[in-house]
């Protein structure tokens, strides 16, 4: 087992929000002197020999992995469920809350393949008023119909596939106007 | 043994299984490379590999009766063993077999028709006065008739894929509003799975245990049961967790339920493994629903309690050996289950999760069994069901059995795909399926939250997702070359910078 550290020696503060806006304030996150939220924390990573990475804490081993990284945007894998965050320092988290009071709520909904697979059937049709939870799509993915749901309510404004077109993973496939 | 070589038409952990029988019996075995998966574990343990890779056909492989029968023929193997799902349940392939002489193994065409077909199944029960749900007299050909069926027997009623098995091609219908909807999608998907989009319609019992005997027979008429497996933990009528014994059934009704499995085996003069599935209501009264006549998914639990090879019965019964076990040689001891760890993201509605194993690592032990198809770099394709392993724990008691699943999961590590293991966590630690309250409504109705958690979990993972921000903003900064880099580098940002060249 090899301990995961860092030589650096300047200790700064990062903010790992998650997409429902709770907050971790993450002080020192080289040292011993590790604060979550104000609280003095001993969190451990290492890495084994088979190429594993754990987290230890608490006397308790936690799987961890990395499986999306895009800029500071971070998708972790921790014993098998995924959680999204944004890091931010603290002064661009300040600047985000800022902007955030100046930005509308989409009204367009773009609905997407949850997985790769074939379009059977489009249960809707453009213009068609659609509730919310009620089945749009059948996509057929590993032996499986898939009922693709609404998640809002609305007016299909735009289809872009049809029966039999097969599709990649988050490809779109309708718009709904909320 | 007349059987000397066999060909094994399928892949994944079932084809691996059956290699180790095969194995241990002395048996040569062949197996069949795809284009879609060139690099499975099981080409790597058969003795010898038949190569569909560089042909493309429009049947997919394992369906493909003639291409297999060809294959068997060239390389003379003298039995083929069609595993579960495939070719497994399809009569026609086993006439087939029997045309070619090869030894088919797996109970006789004219058997896999009669059960495969659920209409004559039922009527079959119903002569040996094994107990049934009200519903058609054979197969309904569209909406409006079942729509007359359901009036007449009340709803909720349930349609079935005619051909089907497997959860596919079946569609509960609350109300009579639904019915055309939910016809239409059950035999779009029975004629997609089974190419038969035969219907038929029975009573749904809500919220019954999922319970099936093991049954096993020979070519002289002996036959045997080796207890129950339950299998009420399901999701769209998938089997996602089994046990082996049931804490619904005690000795005398096991022993009915028993009784009741082998007079509809040999009803079909029944030879190898089945399986014969009923419905146990709450009241627990139960209901014959279909035989599979093939080996199960789950058949492992069926081994753990009795010690008996099922697999290796399989093999000894098609080349034409006698049952020498008898029904008071059976002893079935302590507690089994089983995981089934497929690739889907439980925190997204259980869809598929296709990519790359980059990392295996399973527990070990005395009473730990893996059944697996996957190890390191394997890849999950999308042409394929998504089930990755079966993890089975064995104990003197539930309980224990319990504990054991729960500390075997943790130790299940995969890296590169999501997988159903936070799932099973969640069963394994729900009150009620600890006290073996629950039925096939577990799922929807129990489960609050479908996947299991610890309260710092979120945190732990932010503090990963920092320690990666910050580890690499470092490394940023140091603006001259660095030949060292990788040294005291995160193995994720090292992990990154791999998969970018």
């Amino acid at each position: 087992m090899k301990l995961l550290k860092s030589t650096r020696k300047t200790e700064p503060e990062y903010i790992a929000v998650t997409p429902a806006s709770k907050k971790y304030a993450i002080r020192n996150p080289f040292s011993e002197d590790l604060k979550i939220n104000g609280h003095k924390q001993d969190i451990k990573i290492f890495e084994d020999e088979e190429g594993f990475t754990f987290i230890e804490y608490k006397n308790k081993k936690y799987l961890a992995e990395i499986i999306e990284k895009n800029q500071n945007k971070y998708t972790v894998l921790l014993n098998g469920l995924s959680y999204t965050f944004t890091i931010e320092s603290p002064i661009s988290y300040r600047r985000r809350k800022y902007l955030e009071k100046f930005k509308q709520t989409n009204k367009l909904e773009i609905v997407t393949a949850p997985m790769p697979g074939k379009i059977l059937e489009l249960l809707v049709e453009e213009n068609t008023k659609v509730k919310e939870g009620e089945a749009i799509i059948i996509l057929e993915a590993m032996k499986m119909q898939n009922e693709i749901i609404a998640v809002v309510a609305g007016k299909v404004r735009k289809i872009h596939v049809k029966a039999g077109d097969s599709v990649t993973k988050d490809e779109a496939l309708m718009e709904i106007e909320r | 043994m007349k059987i000397k070589s066999l060909l094994i038409a399928n892949r994944g952990e079932i084809a691996v299984r059956i290699t180790e029988t095969a194995k241990k019996l002395g048996i040569k075995t062949y197996g069949i490379k795809t284009a879609k998966e060139p690099n499975a574990l099981y080409l790597r343990l058969v003795d010898d590999v038949i190569d569909f890779s560089q042909s493309f056909d429009e049947i997919p492989e394992f369906l493909d009766i003639e291409r297999i029968i060809d294959a068997i023929r060239q390389c003379k193997a003298d039995a083929v063993h069609p595993g579960y799902g495939f070719l497994a349940e399809n009569p026609y392939f086993a006439r087939r077999c029997e045309e070619e002489k090869i030894i088919f193994i797996g109970p006789p065409a004219s058997a896999i028709y009669k059960m495969g077909n659920k209409t004559i199944a039922k009527q079959i029960a119903q002569k040996h006065n094994v107990p049934l749900l009200q519903g058609s007299q054979g197969n309904v050909k569209n909406p409006k008739e079942a729509a007359d069926i359901a009036a007449k027997i009340g709803y909720p009623v349930i349609l079935k894929a005619a051909a089907g098995g497997g959860g596919r091609g079946m569609r509960i219908v609350e109300k009579p509003s639904n019915m055309e909807k939910m016809f239409k999608m059950a035999a779009n998907e029975s004629e997609k799975a089974f190419n038969d989009s035969s219907l038929f319609i029975e009573k749904y019992v809500r919220n019954p245990k999922h319970i099936e005997f093991q049954i096993m027979g020979d070519r002289f008429g002996n036959y045997i049961h080796l207890g129950e497996r339950e299998c009420s933990i399901q999701r769209k009528h998938q089997k996602l967790i089994e046990e082996s014994p049931s804490s619904a059934l005690d000795e005398k009704l096991r022993e009915e339920m028993g009784r009741a499995s082998i007079s509809i085996a040999r009803a079909v003069n029944y030879n190898s493994a089945g399986t014969v599935e009923f419905l146990l209501d709450a009241d627990r009264n139960f209901f014959f629903m279909e035989m599979n006549t093939r080996i199960q998914v789950e058949h492992p639990v069926t081994e753990m309690v009795s010690g008996i090879d099922l697999i290796e019965w399989q093999i000894r019964i098609a080349d034409g050996q006698k049952l020498t076990i008898h029904q008071n040689d059976v002893k079935l001891s302590g507690w089994a289950i089983e995981c089934r760890i497929n690739a889907e993201d439980v925190q997204a509605g259980f869809s598929p999760n296709t990519g790359i194993i980059e990392k295996v690592s399973f527990p070990k032990g005395k009473n730990i069994r893996i059944d697996t198809g996957i190890t390191d770099y394997s890849v999950i394709t999308p042409y394929f069901d998504s089930m990755v392993a079966k993890l089975i724990v064995h104990a003197e008691t539930r309980d224990k059995a319990i504990l054991n699943m729960v500390l075997a999961l943790k130790k299940v590590w995969i890296k590169g795909i999501k997988t159903t293991i936070p799932f099973c966590l969640a069963v394994m630690d729900h009150k009620k399926f600890k006290k073996g309250d629950f039925n096939t409504s577990f799922i929807e109705k129990e489960m609050d939250k479908l996947y299991y958690n610890e309260d710092n979990d979120e945190m732990l993972a932010a503090y990963v997702a920092a320690f990666d921000f910050a580890a690499e903003l470092e490394t940023d900064r140091t603006a001259k070359p660095d030949f060292e880099r990788g040294k005291n580098i995160s193995p994720w940002v090292l992990n990154k910078r791999l998969k970018s060249l």
